[in-house]
């Protein structure tokens, strides 16, 4: 199975770990993932709250891109670039006028034909066929993840299917199942983290991630697991300030979903780098004897 | 702190209910205050003015509320108003909005720092096509010490660097910091785009 990939501009920087875990577990589990060329930086948040056109018109050129490949279905790990990228598709879709006006200016034009589709979609299909399960070589035993989806996944700004229930999302879950760990059930897993308020509204991101720890807690979980890069920096480096604010005690790990999904598959924390991290989350790993 | 009451400003309302109407996408006239979006709305408590007060701040033509509050501003688009409307009114797509038309109305932004992040992550990515994280930060951090230095003198721009500096050194120390910049071979068509957002008035 072959899937375009955009990585988008914080796998190739401060989340560079995602990525490479990324296409180190997908050809684990058989799936070859082409870059695709060139691409360039989806605008995120930032575009969609300054500049209308570019909101729609950043995505649109990873589009044309990827839609001259000729392959089916494209990957994208972030939460954000995906949810940008889906929504930027189906504006073109619905606006002949904009579409025009943006083809003008790229030599590889968007037809709109390529399925853009989350890391979470991909893996929880994996998951349900079995596959996944057929790839463990050790079970994630004693791990009880709180699986955190955050805010784009499952929410967007416009009318679009979501491939999960959107108040109460599944798919991490079902992958984490299949690895044999124990996630639990908990109330806040589509809270926002704050993204980058953690920066220029510092306050109030302490406030939203303090209300997701508090429940992940309660709830029982001795770690996290998530599939968006700025959900993963927001939770892991500001945790022990979160924490140290609101006397939480002691803190937990911030996995990725292809870091489970690497050690399960049998390889080591050294070559998913999961020594990356702010808060430490191999010791968990050890004294669980995962590795 | 806006007072409890909304005053109709007629001769404000339809242009002002209109524009923000047609540029955001969202058709407010449907929304019949059910309030679905206050209470999800994460920054509510902190803000004053939740989804269903700013629609009607728009409505009926508050344009200096509307284009002046917090949570145009503090809205961190995490859609849960939106995705629970009855009437799928997106009032993230409103803030958006809102946020666009106060920069063009050259009002000064109520939280400068928000502002200033978005402003430096746009030039860093139409620099090269990518966003170099190290070049955007030290954008952002340009403004925001000139910001901090009004707002409250040497002793704001030294918290400032304090926080940054804590937050460097630790994405340092745990091999998160990126040093490098990556170009985009087909910069020209990026950089023909971000001349084309100016084409129209307001970007459109």
């Amino acid at each position: 199975m072959q899937l375009a990939y955009y990585p988008g501009c914080t796998l190739h920087a401060s989340s560079s770990l995602y990525d490479i875990q990324t296409k180190k577990v997908f050809k684990q589990i058989g799936i070859d993932l082409k870059e695709i060329e060139d691409w360039n930086c989806c605008g995120a948040t930032s575009a969609s709250k300054t500049d209308e056109f570019l909101a729609i018109a950043l995505p649109a050129r990873n589009l044309g891109i990827a839609d001259a490949t000729g392959l089916q279905e494209m990957l994208i790990p972030c939460s954000s670039c995906y949810s940008r990228t889906l929504v930027s598709q189906k504006r073109l879709a619905e606006d002949k006028e904009l579409k025009n006006r943006i083809n003008g200016e790229l030599s590889r034009k968007v037809e709109g034909r390529i399925k853009i589709s989350s890391i979470v979609e991909v893996l929880a299909g994996k998951a349900k066929s079995g596959e996944i399960a057929s790839k463990v070589t050790r079970k994630l035993e004693g791990l009880t993840p709180a699986c955190y989806y955050g805010c784009l996944l499952t929410r967007f700004p416009t009318d679009l299917s979501v491939p999960d229930d959107v108040e109460n999302p599944q798919g991490m879950e079902t992958v984490c199942t299949a690895l044999g760990a124990k996630p639990i059930e908990w109330g806040y897993k589509t809270d926002c983290c704050g993204a980058s308020a953690s920066v220029n509204d510092t306050d109030q991101a302490l406030v939203l991630m303090y209300r997701i720890f508090k429940d992940a807690i309660a709830r029982g979980a001795n770690c996290f697991v998530t599939t968006c890069p700025m959900c993963q920096l927001n939770v892991d480096a500001y945790q022990s300030r979160v924490y140290e604010r609101y006397g939480l005690g002691k803190g937990m790990p911030v996995y990725f979903i292809t870091e489970l999904l690497g050690i399960a598959m049998g390889m080591s924390p050294a070559e998913l780098q999961i020594d990356r991290h702010f808060v430490d989350a191999v010791g968990l790993l050890k004294e669980l004897k995962l590795v | 702190m806006p007072s409890s009451v909304c005053e109709f400003k007629p001769e404000v309302a339809k242009s002002f209910a209109r524009e923000v109407m047609e540029r955001s996408g969202q058709n407010i006239l449907s929304c019949y205050q059910c309030r679905r979006c206050a209470a999800g709305c994460p920054v509510g408590d902190e803000t004053g003015v939740t989804p269903d007060r700013l629609i009607r701040m728009v409505l009926l033509g508050e344009k200096e509320e509307a284009l002046s509050n917090l949570l145009v501003w503090k809205c961190v688009a995490c859609y849960t108003c939106g995705t629970r409307c009855p009437n799928t009114i997106q009032t993230a797509r409103i803030t958006e909005t809102l946020k666009q038309m106060s920069k063009e109305a050259h009002l000064a932004p109520l939280m400068p720092k928000i502002a200033s992040f978005h402003t430096a992550f746009m030039a860093s990515t139409g620099s090269g096509g990518r966003v170099s994280e190290l070049q955007f930060m030290r954008m952002y951090e340009m403004d925001t010490l000139k910001d901090e230095f009004k707002r409250g003198g040497f002793k704001a721009v030294m918290d400032e660097l304090k926080g940054q500096a804590d937050l460097g050194l630790t994405m340092w120390k745990k091999k998160r910091m990126h040093f490098g910049s990556e170009k985009v071979k087909g910069i020209s068509e990026v950089k023909n785009l971000y001349k084309k957002s100016k084409e129209r008035p307001s970007g459109r």
